[in-house]
């Protein structure tokens, strides 16, 4: 279209994947949550990469709201978070039905009182 | 399809909801001209840097300051976009016409900004130089007696802080990053470092700007102040620009961008980002 290489423009600035990827393996991993609007609950956004904590400010907020999409980020070193996935801890193998409201039956007893109300209410 | 001038600004002023409406019949001739002549370096400024800075989207050294670059390159772009937008209110010109419809020696950017891209340390410190002088230009109108701009400028500033938070957090990386980024940080410096204060190249109607409270101080008092603050940062990061190598060389010129021939580099990135609206001339996209 008529354009030529800017002849005065140093290749050094081109950098391949694998060189981007250099500078990227010296990141940490932050992980990112937004509130989306005042009021709303803290969500996970997602994560990105970073060499220290001002950068990594910087770029959540270039990646979860330049777009104004946020009101409040929280961005966390992916090494601070505690990490629990125990399946004896958290998902135990015997039945537990027991420890849910499920277990009792109140269907019966809410009908009787109910009923009761209603016969006061009009009594 | 093309729209006649006048259904062109309905649909712009719809467009750009942050210029505000105003009436220029308080303004006389001189003063009218020396805005839109203080108008026209600000923007260009603006659109030739978010231009040279958007060369780095796909390729800054990390995927995330990828974004972060190419995302200030745009709020550069949306500034110019205001500014051209407040220019063609005073004019009765219309933006896209200013900002793409110029020939190449018609542009009025500070000779800072008639450097390319370069390697990542030369882009680094183009925009911290050109961010540091430009926070220095926009406090001088912050208070302006023109409110418009005021009011324009108070919403750029706002935007303006993080970019100044962020380039100083490269600086700084760069400086204390080992030997080969210091190296190439001390070299972009000095090679930019005689057009540093180039922002504020004096106007031809600046008198008349001063006189009518639309712009606080006179360029060559900012420029004292931005040479000041600079020189200090750079100090404190050990680095001396002084020795002969790097000297503040004032302006010598009133055209606002302080060299009559742009750069070579200046006429490929031209080329570039009139590519299209050169490709259908008048056309309504």
């Amino acid at each position: 279209m008529g354009s030529t290489a800017d002849p005065s423009v140093k290749e050094e600035g081109r950098r391949d994947d694998a060189g981007r990827q250099g500078g990227g393996a010296q990141a940490d991993v932050w992980e990112v949550f937004r509130q989306e609007k005042d009021g709303d609950p803290m969500r996970h956004a997602g994560n990105i990469r970073a060499p220290d904590a001002e950068l990594a400010t910087h770029y959540a907020r270039e990646l979860y709201s330049r777009r104004q999409e946020s009101v409040r980020l929280w961005v966390v070193p992916r090494g601070a978070i505690r990490d629990l996935s125990d399946p004896d801890l958290l998902q135990p193998p015997l039945d537990r039905s027991f420890k849910k409201p499920g277990g009792y039956v109140m269907r019966d007893k809410l009908d009787a009182a109910r009923r009761r109300v209603s016969r006061e209410g009009s009594g | 399809m093309t729209a006649t001038p006048a259904e062109r600004r309905v649909t712009r002023a719809s467009a750009v909801p942050d210029v505000p409406a105003f009436d220029t019949a308080g303004l006389d001739a001189p003063v009218r001209e020396a805005l839109a002549e203080l108008l026209l370096t600000m923007a260009d400024d603006e659109f030739v840097l978010g231009f040279w800075d958007s060369e780095w989207t796909g390729i800054a050294p990390m995927l995330e300051e990828d974004v972060a670059f190419s995302s200030l390159a745009q709020d550069e772009l949306g500034h110019a976009r205001v500014l051209y937008e407040m220019l063609a209110q005073l004019t009765g010109g219309d933006a896209d016409a200013i900002a793409f419809g110029r020939p190449v020696d018609g542009y009025r950017h500070c000779r800072l900004l008639d450097h390319p891209r370069t390697d990542w340390a030369f882009s680094v410190a183009r925009r911290w130089l050109y961010d540091t002088a430009d926070a220095v230009r926009l406090g001088a109108l912050r208070r302006s007696s023109f409110a418009p701009l005021a009011e324009v400028v108070a919403k750029i500033r706002r935007e303006e802080t993080y970019h100044l938070m962020h380039m100083d957090v490269w600086l700084r990386r760069l400086a204390g990053g080992g030997e080969e980024p210091r190296r190439r940080l001390e070299d972009a410096l000095a090679k930019l470092w005689p057009d540093a204060l180039s922002p504020f190249a004096p106007l031809a109607g600046e008198h008349a700007l001063l006189e009518a409270g639309i712009l606080g101080q006179p360029m060559a008092e900012l420029a004292e102040r931005h040479l000041a603050q600079a020189t200090a940062t750079l100090a404190g990061l050990g680095i001396a620009l002084a020795g002969g190598r790097v000297t503040g060389s004032p302006p010598s010129t009133v055209d606002g961008r302080d060299r009559a021939v742009p750069a070579e580099s200046f006429r490929w990135l031209w080329n570039e980002f009139t590519m299209v609206h050169r490709s259908e001339e008048g056309a309504t996209w």
